[in-house]
């Protein structure tokens, strides 16, 4: 399939058009009437000159009837102009439409993708190239398919028509005007990949000059510090001056654009007067001077559609690289599928088992190894271990946001793989470590954006997890903004927040990835703490723990060391049995003493 | 220092005579475009009289040809000097614009954003740049083609004139008010997209969220909402910026007509011949370009002159730290006891250290602990003068640290941070980064001595290694150690390592002090830590909490005493007692 891929791209790329083949019709046909009419013009203006303005007309027709024949020519050149006003207008406007609406459509398609997407692909994908996908590629793409596709369809057919005009009208001067074609077909199409070319590099030069620019100005203080203003200042003006060399090219190319335009404009025109003084000099005169000034308006209308059309090779070629790339987005795969038949849950108690499941993120780098345990439908338990001992793994399992190598993971009885992800984790309610704060008021975070939970219920779930009180001290309480650029707040705070969201929502089983954080005040810690207890005797409950009361209060505890369970029971066992737990205990008393 | 603001005209009066060049190419050109459609007249009418030989017809052909490729190398320099121009001063104000940021202190960096100072040193300085050069071109040339072109047709025709005087400056007048029109929906658009593209950037750091709670129907749905009203307000957009064209070109015809017409009459009437009436259209066309150039030269104005405003602001802030009345030239040993008198801070009406009072005797080692954001690693930024105490002095020796020369205070102190900035160089040059002739032997025995040697070996070139995002990612512990390297390189009088060891592994710490133990003596050194393995050799160790110094003895000493000090000592020796086991 390598072999013709733009072939290939082609035709999904036409895929996306298809929806709007009926409008693209319409602005075609638009084009064309428009060829005509703009073709037109000059035939009335010569018609105009030859019948009442020329030398010998005054012998014929009376002054009266001369201008009154003006008058009318010149109504109907207005009324023609005006009509080719709203049809240019018109075709214009229809073709951004279209341009704007598939673009949508890929857009959309993209984000939808990307949300389908299994989390092990955005752990091996960098933020910044995503959007990059979402942005910079598909605003190519739009290029390609509105100013490509139908840019260049519209100028061709233009071009067509014009020169069929002219044949018609002077078949002489016609052909003079193609002599001219393709030197300025080459020119235009030389000068523009040339502009194309030196505008890239301007692009790099200037990325490259900003990028210095931004590390000096982040690094500024490190700078300073070091005594390296001046050899910094030298780098700098090194970058400014390539850049200064790099604008000097593009405005070299671009100085040749108009005057190109001027000289092969120039030429019709001699060619023009040539041929046409030739004809009117020859006797019998095989021209009229009406067709002759006719023709001196036609270079305008026959030289816009070629300035367009050498400006269009480039666009494509910049064009296909973005469409590979969104289109291979477009066609990774989802390791984590959604079952062909998924299975169906009942009313949900809260029974999860883990059997002998073995994990690893990548290849045999086991993170978790043979794990067991089931937990009963409203027991509360906790899992503590070292860091990287598996923890948080056994809460991502649970939640399918990877698939398990050995074993099986059970919810309610079935495997979570014979589940489809929506059903499962809307019995979930994930509380996480960091978690992420929206752009949005406090109730869009809490809700995320439902708006089906009334506000009674929003304060209710704050209120039952100690985040009312701070929240109504906020400046404007519920329907603050937060978010970057607005108000940020303190870790504990968020994570009041996040056990707010997670219960407004109402799941069966609470999972809780608790961080064991140094800044959070005292007063927060403790209203932290309530918080937990209350909560997680509610329903069946997973937390990850480093506080020692919610450690106290659970009815089980299981004890993780590198990727097995090593220990559980409950915390008095636990402190008898004088094994790994008891001193990781002491370690964590005094951690927060 | 500085006490006029820097005027714009000043980078522009430098390039005297490539103004007076572009004048010259302006107005040769102009006058050439505007004298050759009357070889056409001529032409023309000689055609519609038959007076013209074919002779006749040769020659006026061939001059116009000569003409116009004497116009074309004239509209080459016409566009080239005063574009070019434009650059250049662009270029100079960038220079200077960024000499000047490098003078200015901490406190500047930490009020004003950097995307926000990027802006002012790219795209407002793009538009001061078109603003110079676009400026000068379009300015120079509309205003000799309107005087040069009308006084020609005026002198031709007096009516036909009132025709092009009632159409043409409208179309610039148009343009001016249709490009006005054009920025706010433009704006609107650049809004939405970042709003989109800012919505699209958190659903994917977010995305544990989003499928943790399914939402990814909501979030379609509100990625649908946004993608649907981008597309509105481009269209907005679309139906002014594409209407634009369409309705020029009916002027455009509009004009024609009415050349036809009134002008038709006239040729009736015998006032006119036809080739004056093609020269008129053919003026026309001409003349509808620097017609519209006015206009958008007219926006460029008024967008350069906003630019250029919040430009100089830059260029006229003045640093808070630098050398004044009290520094000292001529003074160039930095040596001596540290010493902090009674120095308190306060940022924002927060205060953040109190009446510091305390000695550090030249060449010893001095540690500093203390919970986070109790100010330690602020000492170190005093004696650097990063920030200026509120109240009291620092001295060096006899001298108050303002009395230095800034480079040659900052040139005796090498200092490491915990979260060290690193440059998107090769390594090597990052480790001399301070060092003023850079030498292999510097930079082997500097890393060394961080222990980032061995490290070094398994990277690709080397210490030629390119850091950052074309080269390799260094880990927090490698770019600490990095930093550290950067610091000891310098050789420096007193040496600052703010925290620097706090994410490195204990093993590695260890070894770590052990090489630098010989560093530390041979000079004043001050090591901010929370780790008692780096702390305890110190000769004196100071506990900051809330701004105070509130323990201050050996390490012995503090041990002694139940306070912070002793609780931090027991916390870590548990904590070393579990990693053993594990």
């Amino acid at each position: 399939m390598k072999a013709r891929p733009s072939r290939g791209l082609f035709r999904r790329l036409l895929g996306f058009v298809r929806p709007y083949r009926a409008y693209l019709a319409v602005a075609l046909v638009g084009v064309l009437v428009l060829a005509f009419l703009v073709n037109a013009l000059p035939v009335l203006l010569k018609q105009a000159i030859d019948k009442y303005l020329v030398a010998g007309a005054d012998a014929e027709l009376t002054t009266e009837t001369r201008l009154l024949g003006l008058l009318h020519y010149g109504g109907l050149y207005l009324g023609l102009a005006a009509l080719a006003y709203l049809i240019r207008f018109g075709q214009t406007y229809l073709m951004s439409w279209v341009g704007q609406h598939i673009v949508r459509d890929i857009r959309a398609t993209l984000f939808n993708k990307l949300l389908r997407l299994p989390l092990a692909f955005y752990d091996r994908s960098a933020v910044g190239r995503l959007l990059t996908r979402m942005t910079s590629d598909v605003e190519s793409m739009q290029r390609l398919v509105t100013d490509g596709l139908v840019g260049l369809t519209g100028d061709i057919l233009l071009l067509v028509v014009t020169l069929g005009y002219m044949l018609v009208v002077s078949p002489a001067l016609a052909l003079a005007m193609c002599l001219i074609l393709p030197l300025l077909i080459g020119l235009l199409t030389f000068l523009n990949v040339r502009l194309r070319r030196t505008h890239r590099e301007v692009r790099s030069a200037q990325s490259s000059l900003n990028a210095l620019l931004q590390e000096s100005l982040t690094g500024m203080s490190t700078i300073q510090l070091f005594g390296r203003e001046e050899r910094q200042q030298a780098k700098f003006n090194q970058r400014s001056a390539t850049l200064f060399d790099k604008f000097n090219d593009s405005v070299r190319w671009f100085s040749y654009y108009f005057p190109t335009l001027d000289m092969t404009r120039g030429l019709a025109i001699s060619l023009v007067l040539a041929v046409g003084g030739i004809g009117l000099l020859a006797d019998p005169p095989w021209i009229t001077l009406g067709i002759v000034v006719a023709f001196l308006d036609y270079i305008r209308v026959f030289f816009q559609p070629l300035e367009d059309l050498s400006d269009k090779s480039s666009i494509f070629q910049e064009a296909m690289a973005s469409c590979e790339r969104i289109f291979a987005l477009i066609d990774t795969p989802e390791e984590v599928h959604d079952p062909a038949e998924p299975a169906t849950l009942g009313p949900v108690a809260g029974h999860v088992v883990f059997d002998q499941v073995w994990f690893a993120y990548n290849d045999e780098d086991w993170v978790l190894r043979d794990v067991s345990f089931s937990i009963e439908p409203g027991e509360a338990v906790a899992i503590v271990g070292a860091t990287g001992a598996g923890k948080t793994s056994v809460i991502s399992l649970l939640a399918r946001f990877y698939d398990v190598q050995r074993g099986h993971v059970r919810f309610e009885g079935v495997d979570v793989r014979d589940l489809r992800q929506r059903d499962l984790r809307k019995h979930l309610g994930i509380v996480i470590q960091d978690p992420f704060i929206f752009a949005g008021t406090v109730e869009e975070n809490i809700t995320l954006r439902d708006g089906s939970i009334p506000r009674e219920q929003v304060v209710e779930a704050a209120r039952h997890v100690n985040a009312h009180d701070f929240i109504e001290r906020l400046p404007r309480g519920y329907d603050t903004q937060l978010g970057e650029g607005a108000l940020t707040l303190s870790t504990g705070q968020k994570q009041l927040l996040a056990l707010a969201r997670a219960l407004v929502h109402n799941p069966e089983v609470l999972l809780i990835l608790d961080e064991a954080t140094a800044n959070v005040d005292t007063e927060t810690e403790r209203l932290i703490q309530d918080a937990f207890n209350k909560v997680m005797h509610e329903r069946t409950s997973i937390i990850i723990a480093h506080r020692l009361s919610t450690i106290r209060h659970v009815d089980r505890i299981l004890v993780m060391r590198e990727g097995r369970i090593v220990e559980q029971g409950t915390h008095q066992n636990l402190v008898a049995q004088d094994g790994y737990y008891r001193k990781l205990y002491e370690w964590m008393s005094y951690g927060l003493s | 220092m500085s006490a006029a603001p820097p005027a714009l005209s000043s980078y522009v009066l430098r390039h005297k005579v490539r103004i007076a060049a572009s004048i010259v190419a302006i107005a040769a050109t102009v006058s050439l475009q505007i004298l050759l459609p009357f070889l056409v007249r001529y032409v023309i009418d000689g055609l519609d009289a038959g007076t013209l030989s074919r002779d006749e017809l040769g020659a006026a052909i061939g001059l116009f040809l000569v003409g116009t490729g004497l116009s074309v190398w004239t509209g080459l320099l016409m566009r080239r000097l005063p574009l070019r121009l434009g650059y250049d001063v662009e270029r100079q104000i960038r220079d200077d614009l960024f000499a000047h940021l490098s003078t200015l202190d901490r406190g500047f960096f930490a009020s004003h954003q950097t995307g926000d100072l990027m802006t002012r040193a790219s795209s407002d300085l793009g538009n001061v740049r078109e603003y110079v050069g676009q400026g000068l071109l379009q300015g120079i040339r509309t205003t000799l083609v309107v005087t040069l072109a009308f006084s020609i047709m005026a002198f031709i025709s007096p009516p036909l004139t009132m025709v092009m005087i009632v159409l043409l400056p409208g179309i610039s007048v148009l343009c001016f008010f249709v490009l006005r029109l054009i920025r706010p929906r433009h704006d609107a658009v650049q809004q939405q997209l970042s709003d989109l593209t800012h919505f699209t950037q958190e659903s994917f750091s977010g995305i544990r969220t989003l499928k943790g709670y399914a939402i990814e129907d909501r979030s379609a749905q509100r990625f649908t909402d946004l993608n649907g009203e981008f597309v509105r307000r481009n269209l907005a957009l679309s139906l002014v910026e594409r209407g634009i064209w369409p309705l020029f070109l009916f002027l455009f015809a509009l004009g024609q007509v009415l050349l036809l017409v009134v002008g038709g009459r006239l040729v009736v009437q015998h006032h006119l011949t036809i080739g004056g009436l093609v020269l008129f259209m053919q003026y026309m066309a001409y003349m509808q370009w620097p017609m519209l150039a006015l206009g958008w030269a007219m926006n460029l104005l008024v967008r350069g002159r906003a630019s250029w405003r919040r430009v100089q602001t830059l260029l006229q802030t003045e640093p808070k730290v630098r050398d004044g009345t009290v520094t000292q030239p001529g003074l160039r040993d930095v040596r001596g006891d540290i010493e902090f008198r009674h120095i308190s801070l306060t940022l924002d009406g927060q205060p953040l250290l109190r009446d510091i009072h305390v000695t550090f005797p030249e060449g010893a080692t001095i540690g500093i602990t203390g919970p986070t954001g109790s100010g330690k690693s602020l000492l170190a930024a005093l004696l650097v003068r990063l920030v200026e105490p509120t109240e009291g002095q620092v001295f060096i020796g006899v001298h108050d640290i303002r009395e230095f020369p800034l480079q040659v205070l900052r040139g005796h102190i090498g200092i490491a941070t915990q979260e060290p900035f690193l440059f998107a160089e090769t390594l090597e040059s990052n480790i001399l980064f301070g060092v003023d002739e850079p030498d292999p032997k510097t930079l082997e025995w500097a890393a060394e001595v961080a222990q980032l040697h061995g490290d070094v070996e398994t990277f690709p070139a080397r210490y030629e290694t390119m850091l950052g995002e074309r080269g390799v990612t260094l880990s927090g512990g490698q770019r600490r150690r990095a930093a550290i390297s950067r610091a000891v390189a310098r050789n420096p009088e007193i040496l600052i390592l703010d925290d620097v060891l706090a994410a490195v592994d204990t093993q590695t710490e260890a070894r770590i002090l052990e090489r630098l133990r010989g560093v530390l003596k041979e000079r004043t050194s001050i090591v901010v830590s929370h780790r008692i393995s780096s702390l305890r050799q110190a000769d004196l160790i100071l506990v900051l909490e809330n701004g105070r110094i509130t323990e201050l003895g050996t390490h012995a000493d503090l041990l002694q005493r139940d306070g912070y000090y002793r609780n931090l000592e027991r916390i870590q020796r548990l904590e070393a007692a579990l990693e053993e086991r594990a």
